[in-house]
């Protein structure tokens, strides 16, 4: 009888040992504690959050989500409460661009989540989580580099192709610089019922594509003395290559007002011809429920600007746990539980890149089976080789705020690209100089 | 000696007093103390930085917040006045109905029963350029074969928000001119018929001046809430795109809450304070003058 208790006992420690996701410690127990959260509103994300009552179940604990909203709406709602002194949430979204203007107000997770378990996240991930030193947040499966999503019947259409080839004078395959990515959306265009293509026209949606270009153009947003320096003739091209797409309308004539949702419902609609874009809507593009492209989307990595580097702005989401938490412990749990293995795998099999080693090498395993995912991964592996994230300073969120709307203004053809350049790189200077940078 | 005793009036208000203290002159004094201070909301303990005029001096040389001032007024203007002209035509309608007045009263009422932030979603998929009802309707109706950006181009995006703001507020103006009919006496208009006046100057010379006080009422009270406009054009358009359709209380909330500038965006919001005031007095003179000369005249 001793002996049958004694085995009974080591089952129940290696059960628990082993954890129920198999982490020591984690996901723990936290009867009565309750977290509030204030986490990304959005389509995609909507699986991941399913698997919180799991977690409750779990550890006892209830979370209670006090915002949902999209990311710029929620960076102005967290800074309404910065200011009240309102933070009484522990577990909050959060992104690499948005990060660094938050002094003070998340906690090092260092402290918090085993050492194994963070050994566990891609290098490049951690280090992009880790501001002046602090584990800020615990990456996701959102990895975030855009890839060009096309239709393929367009791809094989032999008229197509020899009419463009008779127009452009080279082969119709899919873009591989941006100015084959323009001709390209021109040609397809047949406003208004069919378009080339489209963009996200305001907040940091259009800086950081323009950003993007601007670097693979051979420009720089900011330069070594640390003075805004896109007005150059690399970024003019590349304020030109938004303006050319709109002057042919070659994009819907309301993108200035689009945002992310709005582009991966258009180019489901089947209404779009080429549509750069995040993989999280990977899948979404090719399920017959939600798209009318099923089976017609082919994807390819990054064009590459007049330099002949590779466009690449990318971010990673997080969560993160703020200092004034109550109960840290059970926020980080929460947080390690939205992004272990298990979260990762259900975001990655929708199409987004995960920061966990492991999980990369599952959703590789799991792209052999699947031709559309194997085209998919390679596609955003490449891209992702050449990433470059946005400038680390806690001002670009405000900087673009003051850079979207002159893009906007020589888009609608309210400027020059020149003049809209000159008068955003004098507001950016002016927020940096408020700063105290300059 | 006795502690000084307050006088009952004075301690029957000053709940009152606490209150609106509390809710109206503690964040009236607070924010126009920050309105002098670099208060950015990421930087809390930046409420102590005083920088003096500056915020005002930004203010007042920023060409972006002068645009949105005087986009504010013409959005005004051409509101409040459009709005009193069909209200003032649906309140003679109505009066002059025979049957179902009061059923006709609910209905003006309805768009008053809607949610600012519901008629701008509502306006802004009517006005929407890819799948708007306007456009599928300009279309389908063979008037135009391109889409119209609605909500892009300045002068349209202006068209739509003015419309949506008159729809959801006309019905203001004729219900308060309808009140001021219903209570008019007839015999002033049947002495103007035995005198052989026309409708239009029976309307001029006598309905007009008895229902104006009503309308400066309502002008009045609709200046204010045009002069606050946020919620309707916050959802349509958002002030963009390049700002086209930037109004004070946008670019205040964007200063305020994007770029986290809320010194700066107190100081615009008291500059802007003063027009509300230049047409709440306006206004009101007007209404001293009109009830001065019915008072005279009657």
């Amino acid at each position: 009888m001793k002996r049958l208790m004694m085995f009974a006992s080591v089952l129940a420690m290696t059960a628990a040992g082993l954890g129920v996701a198999g982490a020591a410690g984690l996901p723990g127990s936290f009867p009565g504690v309750t977290i509030d959260a204030k986490l990304i509103g959005g389509q995609q994300y909507e699986p991941l959050y399913a698997r919180i009552a799991e977690w409750e179940k779990l550890t006892g604990a209830k979370v209670n989500i006090v915002s949902k909203k999209n990311g710029f709406d929620l960076d102005k709602e967290i800074k309404s409460d910065i200011a009240s002194g309102t933070i009484s949430w522990c577990v909050g979204w959060n992104h690499t661009s948005f990060a660094p203007q938050f002094t003070g107000l998340y906690t090092d997770l260092t402290p918090l989540v085993p050492a194994d378990e963070i050994a566990k996240f891609v290098p490049a991930n951690i280090k992009a989580a880790t501001i002046g030193g602090k584990l800020e947040m615990l990456p996701r499966s959102q990895f975030d580099v855009s890839a060009i999503y096309y239709q393929k019947s367009l791809y094989a259409d032999e008229g197509k192709k020899s009419a463009f080839k008779a127009k452009y004078g080279y082969d119709l395959t899919p873009p591989k610089t941006f100015k084959e990515f323009s001709d390209q959306a021109i040609f397809f265009s047949n406003p208004p019922n069919f378009y080339g293509t489209q963009f996200v026209g305001k907040e940091e949606g259009i800086t950081g594509r323009f950003y993007e270009i601007l670097l693979a153009n051979g420009g720089q947003f900011i330069d070594d003395k640390g003075t805004p320096a896109f007005n150059s003739d690399a970024g003019v091209a590349a304020l030109d290559w938004f303006v050319n797409l709109y002057k042919a309308k070659a994009v819907p004539a309301g993108t200035t007002n689009y945002l992310w949702d709005d582009l991966g419902q258009g180019f489901a609609s089947g209404t779009v011809a080429v549509n750069l874009d995040w993989p999280g809507w990977a899948t979404f593009f090719n399920d017959p429920k939600s798209s009318k492209l099923s089976g017609n989307v082919g994807v390819a990595p990054q064009p590459t600007g007049a330099a002949g580097r590779h466009g690449g702005w990318s971010g990673t989401h997080g969560f993160s746990v703020t200092e004034a938490c109550t109960h840290k412990d059970a926020a980080a749990s929460l947080i390690w539980w939205l992004t272990n293995d298990d979260s990762q795998k259900i975001e990655a099999a929708n199409g987004s890149l995960p920061s966990r080693t492991a999980v990369w090498d599952w959703d590789l395993q799991q792209a052999e089976k699947d031709p559309y995912k194997k085209e998919v991964l390679t596609a955003f592996l490449e891209s992702a080789k050449t990433a470059f994230p946005v400038p680390p300073i806690a001002e670009w969120i405000e900087i673009s705020n003051v850079v979207y709307p002159e893009l906007q203004a020589a888009i609608l053809g309210d400027k020059t690209s020149k003049q809209a350049l000159d008068t955003a790189a004098d507001k950016a200077t002016k927020v940096l100089q408020d700063a105290g940078k300059l | 000696m006795q502690p000084p005793r307050l006088s009952t009036p004075i301690l029957l208000l000053t709940p009152a007093i606490i209150v609106l203290c509390a809710v109206v002159a503690l964040p009236l004094l607070l924010s126009l103390y920050s309105s002098f201070t670099g208060f950015r909301l990421i930087r809390p303990e930046s409420i102590w930085l005083w920088i003096n005029f500056r915020n005002y001096q930004n203010v007042l040389t920023d060409s972006v917040f002068w645009v949105a001032f005087g986009r504010t007024v013409l959005l005004l203007t051409l509101a409040l006045n459009l709005e009193m002209l069909l209200g003032l035509g649906l309140a003679l309608l109505i009066e002059r109905a025979t049957h179902g007045q009061r059923v006709l009263r609910t209905l003006l009422m309805f768009p008053m029963m809607f949610s600012p932030i519901l008629v701008g979603f509502q306006f802004k998929f009517m006005f929407n350029d890819n799948v708007g009802l306007i456009n599928n309707a300009l279309q389908s109706l063979g008037i135009t074969q391109t889409p119209i950006p609605w909500l892009i181009d300045g002068g349209l995006a202006f068209f739509a928000i003015l419309v949506a703001e008159i729809w959801s507020s006309t019905s203001v103006f004729a219900i308060l001119i309808l009140a001021g009919l219903l209570a008019m006496p007839r015999e002033p208009l049947e002495a103007a018929k035995v005198d052989g006046c026309t409708p239009w100057q029976s309307f001029r010379y006598v309905t007009w001046p008895f229902v104006m006080p009503f309308a400066y009422i309502a002008m009045t009270i609709r200046s204010l809430d045009v002069a606050r406009a946020y919620d309707i054009v916050k959802i349509m358009t958002d002030g963009g795109p390049a700002r086209r359709t930037e109004l004070l209380w946008t670019l205040v909330g964007r200063t305020a809450y994007s770029d986290g500038k809320m010194g700066l965006a107190n100081a615009m919001g008291y500059v802007s304070i003063l027009l509300s005031i230049v047409f709440t007095v306006y206004f009101y003179r007007k209404l001293a003058a009109a009830r001065a000369q019915i008072a005279a005249e009657w």
